[in-house]
């Protein structure tokens, strides 16, 4: 990197939080320096990849789970999301 | 406002009006809310579904609890995601004591489930004061405000880390996302 302000502008062209002017500048000032070039490009693509990284799932046996949590500890909570006949019933097994 | 924001705050507000006067439905209702958002926050800062279902639920017990003091201004979403980084930092300390694993698991593709969980464990390597602005931020796109409300740390400063710990994942990833792009 050549100076501070280079690594912030790279900072803030990484997180699209630069004006479309001075990301212009950024890529034409890139085209003439394969260092700084990278830089932009790795930076920018880590930050794409957090965004675009899937959820993790929030499942309808997560949500019950702690639901149940929340009733074993006290709490008067209502679900909104009817139970899967597998959370109703806990029957013992038989062999 | 958009329409949605608006009428989430208006929910809201009503739910924290009925909790602080003792309606018990009304933490469904907040739950219903906000239990995604947090379930996935807690999630990915400990990267395992077991102590996410329990941070979750701890942080709705901790809101029930303090439910006398809560106040419909605005500021519960910024409070609740306080109290859940709270139980996860109570249990990352305990997992560095015991020493659990992670169980980072996701649905999708294999190639893409094979990044989250590069991306998962690379994020769980970062120094704490690296992570949390990027899970803020980039993965829950939280304002930067907000998030500095969260973490109780001025806006420049929560760009400064988020800065730096974009550039430290990045050197931990090294070339996977080159490959991967």
């Amino acid at each position: 990197m050549k100076n501070e302000l280079y690594q912030k502008l790279v900072d803030m062209y990484a997180g699209r939080e630069l004006p479309a002017e001075l990301e212009i500048e950024m890529n034409t000032a890139a085209s003439n320096d394969p260092e700084l070039d990278r830089e932009m490009m790795t930076l920018r693509s880590t930050v794409d990849t957090l965004h675009t990284l899937d959820d993790p799932e929030f499942t309808e046996e997560s949500y019950h789970r702690i639901l149940m949590k929340l009733y074993a500890r006290g709490a008067e909570i209502e679900p909104q999301v009817p139970a899967s006949s597998h959370f109703q019933y806990h029957l013992p097994l038989q062999g | 406002m958009p329409n949605d924001a608006m009428r989430d705050s208006l929910a809201e507000k009503r739910w924290l009006t009925a909790l602080s006067q003792g309606d018990p439905q009304a933490l469904g209702g907040l739950y219903e809310m906000y239990g995604e958002r947090i379930f996935r926050y807690t999630f990915r800062m400990l990267g395992n579904r077991t102590d996410a279902e329990d941070a979750t639920a701890e942080t709705f017990l901790r809101v029930l609890r303090r439910s006398a003091e809560l106040r419909a201004d605005g500021a519960f979403r910024t409070w609740l995601f306080r109290i859940a980084r709270n139980l996860c930092i109570d249990k990352m300390r305990q997992h560095k004591l015991m020493e659990l694993p992670s169980d980072a698991h996701y649905s999708g593709s294999e190639e893409r489930a094979a990044l989250r969980v590069t991306v998962q464990q690379a994020l769980a390597d970062l120094p704490m004061e690296y992570r949390e602005p990027l899970v803020l931020c980039d993965l829950e796109d939280m304002a930067a405000r907000e998030a500095a409300e969260i973490l109780k740390i001025s806006v420049p400063a929560l760009k400064s880390r988020l800065y730096r710990g974009r550039r430290a994942l990045r050197d931990k990833l090294g070339g996977t996302l080159e490959r991967t792009s």
